[in-house]
């Protein structure tokens, strides 16, 4: 009976943290996101995705970097610089470090969790503009992480076993609190995308907040191989819809 | 319903040009081609009555200003990323702090790898 539990656990762990085969240091991901409205797109914002290593002289961390930029045309009407940072464990992706820099058409805010993992509590320091600092510790749940590294989580999982309709929990921690989201797939799908014709598995996202409010509204194509890359996203938004379509990829694990 | 289509016509070829100057340009074409056929009925409906209004030909020649400003920024304005220092210098500088903050870090690997499970026997 022990060796049971301790094997439910064991595996319980792995589906936390599944062993990372997709994602290596050196990948650059770049997509532009666009508004949609009636099949008429209006490129907004160029979205970079980056991992690179990261060495302390304690061990070497894999440095997941997301950036939004508006395209030159917009900068005027509304400039966006964002700076999305996860420094998770190379093997696993599990979180140490995140940090969030926003700077949306003159709103300024950043914010930084520092995970510890064996006391469950997140330190969260909060800045905004004229430097208005607010610290809070908070209690997070196993398995709970921030929005970088739940987006490079979601490439972990392992598709292929899994039946068309079945559902993933996933809970993300954002502005400080947690919420649960589902990860559904859809089946498989070949695209037409900047960097070829594509095999894809089809997820879609949901959560209780408004951030992604309706299941079948906020879709995802993964490439159906080892580096299960996102090549394409459809969100749906007030009026028309949200894109993010693949522009170019370099230094793939697989 | 004449008056209704030339209306609707000024508001639609007034819309075009005010998307057309704006980043979302693209979007202008919607309302062109809206104020292009209700121009097109109210023109028609006017010609019936023997009188065209000179506001129904404002309305063409605003959207024909809107397409040709629409299909140059379509053509020849580039769509790229500029003014990325700030956000270079945010990304090195947040690095470098990170460094520092992961170094008074306890990073204890908790995950377990898979090769622990290949070990255990029931």
């Amino acid at each position: 009976m022990p060796r049971f539990l301790l094997l439910i656990l064991l595996l319980w762990s792995t589906i936390i943290n599944a062993q990372n085969n997709a994602i290596a240091p050196g990948e650059k991901l770049v997509y532009t996101a666009s508004y949609n409205m009636s099949g008429i797109l209006t490129d907004i914002a160029q979205v970079t995705m980056e991992t690179s290593n990261v060495k302390t002289s304690k061990a070497t961390l894999l440095r997941l970097k997301c950036t939004a930029a508006t395209y030159s045309k917009w900068d005027t009407f509304f400039k966006i610089r964002d700076l999305y940072e996860s420094y998770v464990s190379p093997k696993t992706l599990t979180p140490y470090l995140y940090k969030r820099n926003i700077n949306e058409g003159g709103y300024f805010k950043a914010m930084k969790y520092t995970y510890s993992h064996k006391t469950n509590i997140i330190k969260s320091v909060q800045t905004k503009k004229n430097n208005r600092i607010e610290n809070k510790d908070f209690k997070f749940n196993l398995g709970s992480k921030d929005i970088v590294s739940t987006l490079y989580n979601i490439r972990l999982l392992n598709y292929e076993s899994m039946s068309v309709g079945s559902k993933k929990t996933v809970t993300i921690i954002f502005d400080r609190k947690e919420t649960k989201a589902s990860i559904t797939y859809l089946g498989k799908e070949t695209i037409n995308t900047a960097i070829g014709k594509k095999s894809c598995y089809k997820i879609s996202l949901g959560s209780q907040s408004k951030i992604l409010e309706g299941s079948s509204n906020n879709l995802l194509w993964l490439t159906a191989d080892e580096n299960k890359i996102i090549v394409y996203g459809k969100f749906k938004i007030p009026v028309g819809n949200g894109e993010l379509k693949i522009k170019s990829a370099s230094g793939l694990k697989n | 319903m004449k008056k209704l289509f030339t209306i609707l016509a000024i508001i639609a070829s007034v819309l075009a040009i005010i998307f057309a100057v704006l980043p979302i340009s693209n979007l202008a074409i919607i309302p062109s081609i809206l104020a292009l056929i209700l121009g097109l009925i109210a023109f028609y409906l006017s010609k019936k009555t023997g009188q065209v209004k000179k506001i129904i030909q404002f309305t063409f020649l605003l959207t024909i200003m809107a397409l040709v400003i629409t299909t140059y920024k379509a053509v020849f304005i580039k769509t790229e990323v500029a003014d990325t220092k700030e956000l270079e210098a945010t990304e090195t500088k947040s690095e470098e702090e990170a460094i520092e903050e992961l170094e008074e870090l306890d990073i204890n690997e908790i995950e377990i790898d898979e090769s622990e499970l290949d070990g255990i026997e029931l």
